[in-house]
């Protein structure tokens, strides 16, 4: 998945303004996979969103001292998610070599419906939103 | 996973460009100083540590992008990508036989023979994965990658 473009980049202002539009984009991209990726075998999204997760992490690691108190909870959002569904992608593929052994079909469908519903249940969680809602407004 | 470094004196005020230059020098320096034992399949954490580095560089240089000379920035991301893409295709086998390998003993008698010949296979791919990556990671490939990020934080301060 390629990152989105961030239009109106000035490499000779100052780091805050220019990550600000860059974590806004980021954070677009992320809100934007949730919809689908949130839906039951939504693969290709769910690994979409991992990317998007990771992106927004990294560059929240090295520029949340700009958008402090708010950065911090996101970037921990983000190594959340990234996990999660990174987790759940592992799952995913080893379950396609997994053709013919039952106990290891059964161990990854059971870890895959776990994964998921704890994705689920991150995205759902009032403190999730918070935290994007407060960066959101923070790079505004 | 190793903890990203610090970059000594960023600062939210200064300047874009000078600030890419002093985040990709951190980023870059970690990349190689993870080099060591990539090659090891006993030890397994020393390339997701330098993967992990890969990943946070790349995205240090998607953040500095117009910081940039184009022709300059091509020639580091490319050859970074290449290193990520062979890197990844190790980790994969190397999350996978950890899995399995984890699982086998609490496996019932009956799936074990199918699941070693699983193992067997996925180390098969990771040797091969292996052969790939030997020569990103060799010293003359190395030495190469590291000047081309030379150049580019020499192009960010200029």
């Amino acid at each position: 998945m390629k990152a989105a473009k961030v239009k109106g980049l000035k490499p000779a202002k100052p780091l805050k303004p220019n990550a600000a539009k860059i974590v806004a984009v980021r954070l677009g991209e992320l809100r934007g996979f949730a919809a689908t990726a949130l839906q039951p075998g939504a693969t290709e999204a769910q690994h979409d969103m991992r990317i998007a997760a990771k992106r927004l992490r990294y560059i929240l690691e090295l520029t949340e001292s700009c958008f402090e108190p708010a950065g911090k909870p996101v970037r921990h959002l983000a190594r959340e998610l990234q996990g999660i569904l990174g987790d759940l992608r592992d799952a995913e593929a080893m379950l396609a070599n997994a053709t013919g052994i039952t106990s290891l079909e059964s161990l990854l469908h059971t870890r895959r419906e776990l994964l998921f519903a704890r994705f689920q249940e991150l995205w759902a969680e009032d403190a999730t939103a918070a935290a994007l809602a407060e960066l959101e407004d923070t790079v505004a | 996973m190793a903890r990203p470094r610090d970059v000594p004196g960023l600062d939210c005020d200064e300047r874009f460009d000078l600030a890419a230059g002093r985040v990709i020098e951190v980023r870059a320096a970690e990349l190689f100083a993870h080099a060591d034992g990539v090659l090891g399949v006993e030890d397994i954490e020393p390339l997701h540590d330098m993967r992990v580095a890969g990943r946070r560089l790349r995205a240090a240089l998607e953040l500095f992008r117009p910081c940039f000379p184009k022709k300059r920035y091509k020639a580091a991301i490319e050859p970074l990508k290449a290193l990520a893409d062979a890197l990844g295709e190790r980790r994969d086998r190397d999350v996978a036989i950890a899995f399995l390998e984890g699982f086998e003993a609490e496996a019932p008698a009956g799936d074990r023979g199918r699941l070693e010949i699983l193992v067997a296979r996925l180390r098969d791919e990771q040797a091969e994965a292996n052969r790939a990556l030997r020569s990103h990671v060799g010293d003359r490939n190395l030495a190469a990658l590291r000047e081309r990020f030379d150049d580019l934080i020499a192009a960010a301060r200029r």
